[in-house]
């Protein structure tokens, strides 16, 4: 629990310095030029704290029979989340509340529709408006502006009376309390099984961002957003209060890509409306008291604390189910929250070309908010960042293909320009994991890995299931790492129930310099080490033999196995697969891994299903884990993990010392980190990091990398210019546009960053300067090869060669010592050519003669043995 | 095999009870399908002991006389009939596609087609070039290197052309003359290059080629001393420069095989050659069969063209083994 906190304390601290910052004047960057509602959005992040709390006291009441009032013991409930600002589509929030009802019946999944049968949770929705009744309705927060993904977490229809305690709501207008309510006038037409007689009727219709009014009494009247197995599993939870009064849940946000019909983005504010169910306050009832009186009247069947895994109904009038009603409605508490630009913002209002920076995925959250800091700035170039493999852009950048590359680890230098590196941001991967404790007792919050784990995963050692029993070698290995017992040791109290997703750690296909990094990281433990070349750990698991003594470090983990299982399974006879390789499937991109962690979704390719109408069976990937279920392990990046909520894995330095990604661990591995020579990156010796104690293993500096020499002087303008605020307005924390996210360590002038600071300044400024290299004639042109190199210059693709930047001494080229008069072209100075480079063929020089003469020798031969013969006879 | 034969003298002095093995060794060879080879041989069937050894020495000096005579004469004398006619049919096919405006402008035309006409009239050369380098292409006359504009169209292309054998077409482009015009037709229009320079190994390149201008570069190679003319062992360049050129149509490849650089030649010509000496061995075989049924006059009439034939094409093979500019 300690080590929790530590790790929140981790995120806050990377947080509340962006809270502190954002204050000083908004950045210049947004002055003037961009257009005025998009100016605004730093102002209102500069303006107050990134955070919110709040207090309030609830109290559930009954007016008895004879008009008294009985008051239940209040609750003084304080709400907190840690981030409202500049929010993205499906970040994930901490909200966090204490003094609440305990709740009872906890379901094992709270979102969405599974979360209605629980007794006294904290409802939280995400809601369009603002909270202020001063406003036009239109803009006013309202339960039909409140997103709920199914109909009976927003509608009670056609109930019997025993099921309609709403009716008795104390706050309720008379209005609200009619057989039939929620809309005037009542749509019967659209919603026939409505209004049944003598059933009850409560609709909370849901109103569009665009206006339109869904009923929400059936299938047909939803917005399309919350269709069966909509694209995004629910985000609204009706979460847990235990028994000390204290609850948190991380909530994602949808903004209005993920969800058009909610419609919340940087100009629509938006509220998270938190709502402690403390029961309904009942009116006077009936004498004597109607089936509905008494419903209202109910106080729960479950015990605090209890769980409800058989899904029992609860009592209505303490359940989620009527979060809207009034007498729960004014008990919440609302947080307003706002989104940052889209992603498509420069798209948008930029119509300049952008300039293409190309590489590591690490960048790719900070260059979210960096973007809109250039695009919407006429003084500044239009930066734009696309993924793809360090490799990839590094290639592109060499051969001219783009400007600059984002590259996290030194690469090969191929092309003839030196290249400059300069520290861009420090950030890293992690081992994201997402686990539930069993018995319903929530998220771990701390996992600690180390070197020989993750060989155990990379290297495909788990079985997976029985179906990997058959695997030669290693049949007697566990089927999961849950089911490892040096896992057991490090992490007590998990479940041990295997699962398939247990047997991988969701990892990159391509090849990246995170994979690189953590290879070195397995590379520099010696145990890992043994494990890999085949020695037996101390419970006797073996390595799987298709991977026994790969070379580590690589850039890419390539799929190794080949055992294909013999079953009796007609699916997978029809198709025979590689089975440790469907269960560890890598993907492409970090972010991939990062949504598979958010929505407990393993990439594991197993699932089976069969067509009857065709009689095809097709594999597929598995559903997602059930909550209280989820056991899943992914390689993230750190700036992807701070958004989305991901938590990380303290992976082990020194024997018995675990580090988790925190500013303080990612600072004392940069200060581990040396640099070899100048414009050089930083080697981060993963040995001097299994020395220290503090040191993070995952710690990785992005580095921007351009040309120091044939850049064009307006792309290493453009890359300096980049390098210098990304190095300074760019460091600092906080939501804004160009100001850097959580999960990077601020560069700073001073500190231990400063030595990253100055060699950034320094490739900046060698960037800038594309100082020419000592000149020796041609640049290659000559003399590489016999063919080509006889004609020379003269050849190259497009048709013409341009002269050579160097400045010629002003000899003539010709042979014969004339100006070349006769030569009608425009090129006025005359460059210094190479030579022409000599071909010639000793075979082709004496072959003819070669021929002659011995065609001359046999002639004359001949014609002695014509001449001779006879006449050694004749003498004979 | 000659090598290990005895002197004449041991032979003719005491005979060996070598030689009957060695004469069946030697039979199928004697009947070569030359004057030569009939005269010593005598119906009556194998020469006797004391003739042996003459006869077989003889008969391989022959054979190395007549082989190797024969492919020079091909190459300076009966290749250039053979270019000729290459020349005369290409000029043909060539002068109808420009007339029928179906004449190729690039950047990919398969090898061997024309591709243009190249004049020099200040040495008396009219060529069509074909399109490719390698060894077998030359044999028709000067060929364009694929991965240069085709001539008169804008930046450097390349023209590679023998020197010496099979017609040697550019065996004369060593005397041009700064200032002497060389004249293409393509498909695009005529284009007339004025000659910058005569470039051997170690001249300077010539300066790069200006925006929007041609430059032709013909490529051949020369020999030096008493017996320059049959010993072409250097590549030499002529440049020749045309102010504006024609647009050439992007696509072109971006380099050639090994095959098609200057002094190359293409290996994989061997198995074809493996091909047409296995069919100058059965024509032999045919021609001994033959001569134990009918008369010599007939099997000569009918042989001679044949084996002729298949020399022509075993020696056109032969070329392509050997480098591209002699």
């Amino acid at each position: 629990m300690k080590r929790a906190l530590a790790l929140v304390a981790g995120f806050l601290a990377l947080a509340l310095p962006a809270a502190a910052l954002a204050s000083p004047a908004p950045p210049a960057t947004n002055s003037g030029t961009a257009p005025a509602r998009y100016a605004a959005v730093p102002h209102i992040a500069a303006k107050k704290s990134d955070g919110f709390s709040d207090t309030k006291t609830l109290t559930r009441q009954f007016v008895n029979t004879d008009g008294s009032t009985y008051s239940f013991p209040s609750h003084t409930v304080t709400v907190s989340a840690d981030k409202t600002k500049d929010l993205r589509g499906r970040q994930r929030i901490l909200i966090s509340w204490k003094g609440a009802q305990p709740s009872g019946g906890r379901a094992s999944n709270p979102y969405g529709e599974n979360g209605l049968n629980q007794e006294y949770p904290v409802v939280i929705v995400q809601c369009r408006g603002t909270d202020d009744s001063s406003l036009p309705l239109k803009q006013r927060v309202r339960p039909e502006t409140c997103w709920t993904g199914s109909i009976a977490q927003r509608s009670q229809v056609a109930r019997a009376d025993g099921e309609a305690s709403w009716i008795h709501d104390l706050d309720a207008t008379p209005a609200e309390k009619e057989r039939v309510s929620g809309m005037d006038p009542f749509p019967t037409a659209a919603c026939p099984n409505a209004d049944v007689p003598p059933y009850f009727t409560k609709l909370t219709p849901f109103v569009s961002a665009k206006g339109k009014t869904f009923a929400a009494c059936d299938v047909n009247n939803m917005p399309p957003e919350a269709a069966v197995g909509a694209a995004f599993p629910p985000a609204e939870v009706a979460a847990f209060t235990d028994l000390d009064g204290t609850g948190s849940v991380q909530f994602e946000v949808r903004s209005d890509v993920e969800n058009e019909s909610l419609g919340c983005n940087h100009d629509t504010p938006c509220t998270i409306e938190v709502i402690p169910i403390a029961g309904l306050s009942c009116d006077q009832p009936s004498s004597p008291m109607s089936i509905s009186d008494k419903a209202c009247r109910k106080g729960g069947r479950f015990p605090a604390g209890s769980s409800n895994f058989a899904n029992d109904g609860v009592d209505q009038a303490v359940s989620p189910s009527l979060w809207w009603s009034p007498s729960n409605w004014k008990n919440r508490f609302s947080i307003p929250i706002t989104f940052g630009l889209p992603p498509d913002t420069c798209d948008v209002l930029d119509p300049r070309a952008p300039t293409g920076f190309y590489g590591s995925e690490l960048l790719a959250q900070a260059a979210l908010q960096w973007a809109p800091a250039y695009c919407l700035n006429k003084q500044r170039f239009k930066f734009q960042f696309n993924n793809m493999s360090d490799e990839a852009g590094w290639n592109l950048m060499e051969a001219g293909g783009g400007v600059a590359a984002e590259v996290s680890s030194e690469h090969e230098q191929r092309g003839a320009n030196p290249v400059g590196y300069a520290p861009t941001a420090v950030t890293g991967f992690s081992i994201g994991y997402q686990i539930d404790k069993p018995d319903n007792a929530g998220e771990l919050t701390d996992l600690k890995l180390n070197g020989r784990l993750l060989a155990k995963l990379l290297t495909q050692s788990y079985l997976g299931s029985d179906l990997g029993r058959g695997h030669p070698g290693i049949g007697d290995n566990p089927l999961g790492i849950m089911n490892d017992p040096e896992f057991i040791e490090l992490n007590p109290g998990l479940t041990q129930i295997s699962q398939e997703a247990g047997a991988t750690v969701l990892s990159l296909s391509n090849s990246s310099d995170v994979i690189e990094q953590l290879t070195e990281y397995i590379a520099q433990d010696k145990d890992a080490m043994d494990f890999i070349n085949g020695k037996a750990d101390p419970w006797g698991m073996k390595v799987n033999p298709s991977f026994k003594g790969i070379s580590v470090p690589r850039p890419d983990w390539p799929l190794l196995d080949t055992y294909v299982p013999e079953t009796d399974s007609d699916c997978r006879k029809k198709n025979p697969a590689v089975y440790f390789n469907q269960i560890a499937a890598p993907v492409t991109t970090l972010r991939k891994i990062a949504e598979a962690l958010l929505d407990a979704w393993p990439n594991v390719q197993t699932r089976c299903d069969y067509d009857p109408a065709s009689g095809l069976y097709k594999l597929g990937r598995i559903d997602r884990q059930g909550y209280g279920t989820r056991f899943m392990l992914g390689i993230v990046s750190l700036g992807d993990a701070a958004r989305y909520g991901l938590r990380s894995a303290e992976l082990e330095t020194k024997p018995g010392v675990y580090v988790g990604p925190t500013t303080k661990s990612l600072a004392a591995a940069v200060a581990l980190s040396k640099q070899t020579k100048q414009y050089s990156p930083f080697v981060l010796d993963q040995a001097d990091v299994r020395k220290s104690a503090t040191a993070y293993p995952g710690t990785m500096v992005v580095y921007t990398a351009a040309r120091l020499q044939n850049l064009d002087q307006e792309d290493a303008d453009k890359v300096a210019q980049f390098i210098r605020i990304s190095t300074s307005e760019g460091q600092k924390p906080g939501s804004g546009n160009g100001q850097l996210p959580d999960g990077f360590l601020p560069i700073e002038k001073t500190g231990v960053t400063a030595k990253l600071y100055d060699a950034a300044q320094e490739s900046a400024d060698a960037i800038e300067a594309q100082e020419e290299p000592p000149s020796d004639g041609g640049d290659g042109t000559g003399g590489d090869d016999g063919g080509v190199g006889g004609t020379g210059g003269g050849i190259g693709p497009g048709g013409g060669v341009t002269a050579p930047g160097v400045p010629g001494n002003g000899e003539p080229p010709a042979g014969d010592g004339a100006s070349p008069s006769a030569t009608p072209s425009n090129v006025t100075t005359a460059v210094q050519m190479p030579a022409t480079s000599p071909v010639s063929s000793s075979l082709a020089g004496g072959l003819l003669p070669l021929l002659l003469l011995l065609g001359a020798i046999g002639c004359l031969v001949t014609l002695a043995l014509k001449v001779a013969g006879p006449a050694v006879r004749r003498r004979r | 095999m000659t090598a290990t034969l005895d002197p004449p003298e041991t032979t003719s002095s005491q005979p060996t009870p070598a030689p009957p093995r060695r004469r069946r060794l030697r039979k199928p060879r004697r009947p070569a399908p030359t004057p030569h080879a009939a005269r010593p041989a005598r119906p009556a069937g194998p020469p006797t002991g004391p003739d042996t050894a003459s006869v077989v020495l003889s008969s391989a000096f022959t054979m190395i006389a007549l082989v190797c005579l024969w492919i020079a004469a091909q190459m300076l004398f009966l290749g250039a009939l053979s270019e000729n006619r290459s020349q005369e049919l290409l000029y043909r096919q060539f002068r109808t596609e420009l007339a029928g405006l179906t004449a190729p402008v690039g950047p990919v035309v398969p090898a061997g087609d024309p591709v243009a006409l190249l004049t020099i009239p200040s040495i008396g050369v009219e060529q069509t070039v074909v399109e490719g380098t390698a060894s077998g292409d030359l044999l028709a006359g000067p060929g364009h290197r694929r991965d240069t504009p085709l001539p008169g169209q804008v930046g450097t292309s390349v023209v590679y052309g023998r020197a010496t054998t099979y017609g040697g077409p550019f065996g004369d482009i060593t005397q041009l003359q700064r200032g002497d015009k060389i004249q293409v037709v393509a498909a695009q229009g005529r284009k007339v290059f004025t000659v910058t320079d005569v470039r051997r190994a170690g001249d300077p390149l010539p300066q790069p080629v200006a925006d929007g201008a041609a430059r032709l570069v013909l490529v051949t190679a020369e020999g030096s001393g008493r017996l320059g003319a049959i010993t072409p062992d250097n590549v030499v360049y002529v440049d020749a420069d045309a102010p504006k050129g024609y647009p050439a149509p992007p696509g072109r490849p971006l380099a050639v095989p090994d095959s098609e650089q200057a002094m190359a030649n293409e290996p994989g010509a061997v198995p074809l050659l493996a091909l047409c000496l296995a069919l100058l061995l059965a024509a032999t075989l045919g021609v001994v069969v033959a001569r134990q049924r009918w008369s010599a006059v007939l099997v000569w009439v009918v042989a001679a063209p044949l084996v002729i034939a298949l020399a022509w094409a075993s020696t056109d093979v032969v070329m392509r083994l050997l480098p591209n500019l002699i």
